[in-house]
């Protein structure tokens, strides 16, 4: 019966990494600090921060790894430890180098019955990985994730903690991996909402760089 | 092509039903479009009208009959009251929850992206009503773009002086902060949102003592939803008789059904509660994929009973007729499967889900989560016996009610209906049990 324990209850880390962040670019800059001043202004005590504060080092160095945690605790001004808990708690902070582009596939709940492991699988297929795995280029990671909360475009995905792409397609997925490769990320699309559709004749944002209709999903090959 | 069998819609003549949440506007999102259209028009009032104490705004709130949309359904109005007496020494917060995360709901994140405002104002105006310095919109990380999107209109809001220190000039001051969350599943729950918020791990709170006694940093807290909240600036601006009006008697208001699945047109639909099923399938989304057969449908999130074709008839979308069914109103985000859905796959991804986003504070939710998805997993690959399912209903009834926070029992549900409405279809797929039959009749009596 043991196999059926398929995932540990809990993965220890390493306890003594190498840094991975060269000391002499372990820093933040002027504006940064003052960015990150701004966010602690904003609650009664230091630790509401500590969240913007994660994304704000991940989106500079790419992942959390424990120096680059120490370093953001230290600015903010709260226990290393708790800044790990946090970032080790929540899904969206990376704890370990990842891809260029991190591709999460939404395959949970609606995107399971409207196609969403036929994408996966297809992404594993093109780039010759498994979920969870990076390309030896380093340029794509592939994840499986939980409800991004976009159900009526199943199935979607999430390039980078970024843009959300709807209502995918094999070849969709292929364009857009296509466009990565040349660095280019997909737009933010707006969604139109039906009654738009018949009361408006469109979507209503005259700002939105691209749009998309709700369309009836895809027939499931896989759902597992 | 309806299948209502002549049952009668609370909706009464939603065909011609008017939206109000996400009125027919061209660039609502934007603060001069929304200003042009009647915005901020209640605040104003609230705030200059003498007639328009704190007191009067809870009261007509609680007038409106509004219940709260983030799932729970308790009456907005009723838990303002809770917040104890004003006491310049103590602050008070107010969060909007925005991190919609429940499978099958995305209803918030069309308000944000389409009237950020009226979320806005609704947010000062609950505030105005409890006396809130600092309020905080608590939005999931996975919606960055959205939330690029608030900020922005934020900015203006403030430069306008419509939020922060004097609103409108009068001598009411209010701060709005919105707060970007990483991905949990958990932060949902009121009390770990407010966790996540003091920049901790989400692990749940014990209740009592509730957030309107110690919340956030320990203050008196309020939390609603956003779409809750985006319903106070019309109670004020049309009246909380006008709202009781709309749908069903006992839980009333437009609602935006989150539809999605196997219809024709998914999407989200701004309707008033009490909608009937067969309307919202049939009529609102255009029908099943493929002229296919309705088999199962989950009205309100991952978490609520699903409910099978045969148990939908005549069924209206509010919490009373949904309690009848045999379900629960959740979040009004529906997800319709066709005849071809293989349930038992269907609830092993559910039971993965829950295994993953279970915070690990409490053993019964921790582990509980872990079983449900390994045994699940073991039928779905052929290799369970029937006693699993037995074994399954058991290991729910140890989950239920347990642990400090609602995640069991939203993990166990969705298990415990889908085994006991599809039995048939689980039985199929378990190994048949004839060995251990000789063995057991072998025993000594």
């Amino acid at each position: 019966m043991a196999d059926f324990i398929k995932h540990p209850v809990v993965e220890l880390p390493e306890r003594d990494p190498e840094p991975s962040v060269p000391a002499d670019r372990l820093f933040f800059s002027e504006e940064e600090k003052a960015r990150i001043a701004t966010y602690v202004s904003r609650y009664p005590t230091a630790d509401g921060a500590i969240m913007r504060a994660l994304w704000l080092a991940q989106e500079k160095f790419g992942w959390l790894p424990p120096e680059v945690i120490r370093l953001t605790a230290d600015t903010v001004g709260i226990p290393y430890s708790q800044a790990y808990g946090v970032a080790t708690f929540y899904s969206q902070y990376y704890k370990r180098k990842m891809g260029t582009h991190v591709l999460d596939v939404c395959t949970c709940f609606s995107c399971q019955v409207c196609g969403g492991y036929d994408m996966l699988h297809h992404l594993e297929k093109k780039l010759g990985i498994r979920k969870g795995e990076t390309t030896p280029d380093g340029r794509f990671t592939i994840q499986e994730v939980e409800c991004l909360g976009a159900c009526g475009s199943a199935p979607m995905m999430q390039v980078t903690n970024g843009p959300y792409v709807m209502n995918l397609t094999e070849e969709k997925l292929d364009t857009l991996v296509d466009a990565l490769q040349e660095g280019r990320m997909p737009p933010f699309a707006s969604v139109t909402l039906p009654q738009d559709q018949d009361e408006m004749g469109g979507n209503r944002r005259s700002d939105a760089p691209s749009q998309e209709i709700y369309q009836a999903p895809p027939v499931s090959q896989t759902i597992r | 092509m309806s299948v209502s069998n002549g049952s009668v819609s609370k909706a009464g003549d939603w065909r011609s039903y008017q939206r109000v949440l996400l009125p027919p506007v061209k660039d609502l999102h934007k603060l001069e479009v929304y200003e042009q259209h009647g915005g901020y028009a209640s605040l104003r009032k609230a705030l200059t009208d003498p007639a328009w104490t704190p007191q009067a705004v809870t009261e007509e709130v609680k007038k409106s009959g509004l219940k709260g949309r983030g799932g729970a359904g308790f009456p907005t109005g009723l838990k303002w009251t809770f917040m104890p007496p004003v006491n310049p020494d103590v602050p008070r917060f107010l969060c909007c929850n925005g991190d919609e995360s429940e499978p099958g709901t995305f209803k918030d994140r069309q308000l944000m992206e389409y009237n950020p405002h009226l979320v806005f104002e609704g947010m000062i105006l609950a505030s105005y009503a409890m006396s809130v310095k600092t309020s905080y919109l608590y939005v999931r990380g996975e919606y960055a773009d959205w939330i690029s999107h608030m900020e922005r209109e934020l900015e203006k809001l403030y430069a306008k002086g419509y939020v922060g220190k004097n609103i409108m000039g009068t001598g009411f001051s209010t701060d709005l902060v919105i707060h970007k969350g990483a991905g949990a599943y958990i932060c949902g729950e009121e009390s770990s949102l407010m966790e996540s918020l003091e920049g901790k791990r989400a692990y749940p709170r014990s209740k009592p003592p509730f957030p309107a006694q110690r919340g956030i940093w320990g203050y008196p807290t309020t939390i609603n939803n956003v779409e809750t909240l985006a319903c106070v600036p019309l109670i004020l601006e049309k009246g909380g008789d006008w709202y009781a009006k709309i749908g069903a008697e006992k839980h009333p208001g437009p609602v935006l059904y989150g539809i999605s699945g196997h219809v024709n047109r998914p999407g989200v639909y701004e309707y008033p509660t009490g909608m009937l099923i067969s309307d919202l399938i049939y009529e609102v989304c255009g029908g099943i994929r493929g002229g296919k057969k309705l088999k199962a449908l989950v009205p309100g999130g991952s978490s609520t009973p699903v409910l099978r074709a045969d148990m939908i008839d005549g069924v209206t979308m509010d919490a009373d007729g949904l309690r009848a069914a045999g379900s629960m109103m959740g979040t009004a985000g529906m997800l319709v499967l066709d005849e071809d859905t293989d349930m038992v796959s269907f609830l092993r991804r559910i039971t993965h889900f829950y295994h993953h986003e279970s915070c690990g504070q409490c053993t019964p939710c921790r582990e509980g989560t872990g079983w449900l998805e390994n045994i699940v997993t073991r039928i779905d690959e052929g290799e369970g016996n029937l006693r699993d399912l037995d074994l399954l209903l058991d290991l729910c009834s140890q989950m239920e009610g347990r642990t400090v926070c609602a995640l069991a029992d939203a993990a166990a549900w969705p298990v415990r209906y889908t085994v006991e409405r599809f039995r048939s279809e689980f039985e199929a797929r378990c190994r048949p049990s004839l060995v251990s039959v000789p063995e057991t009749a072998a025993l000594p009596a």
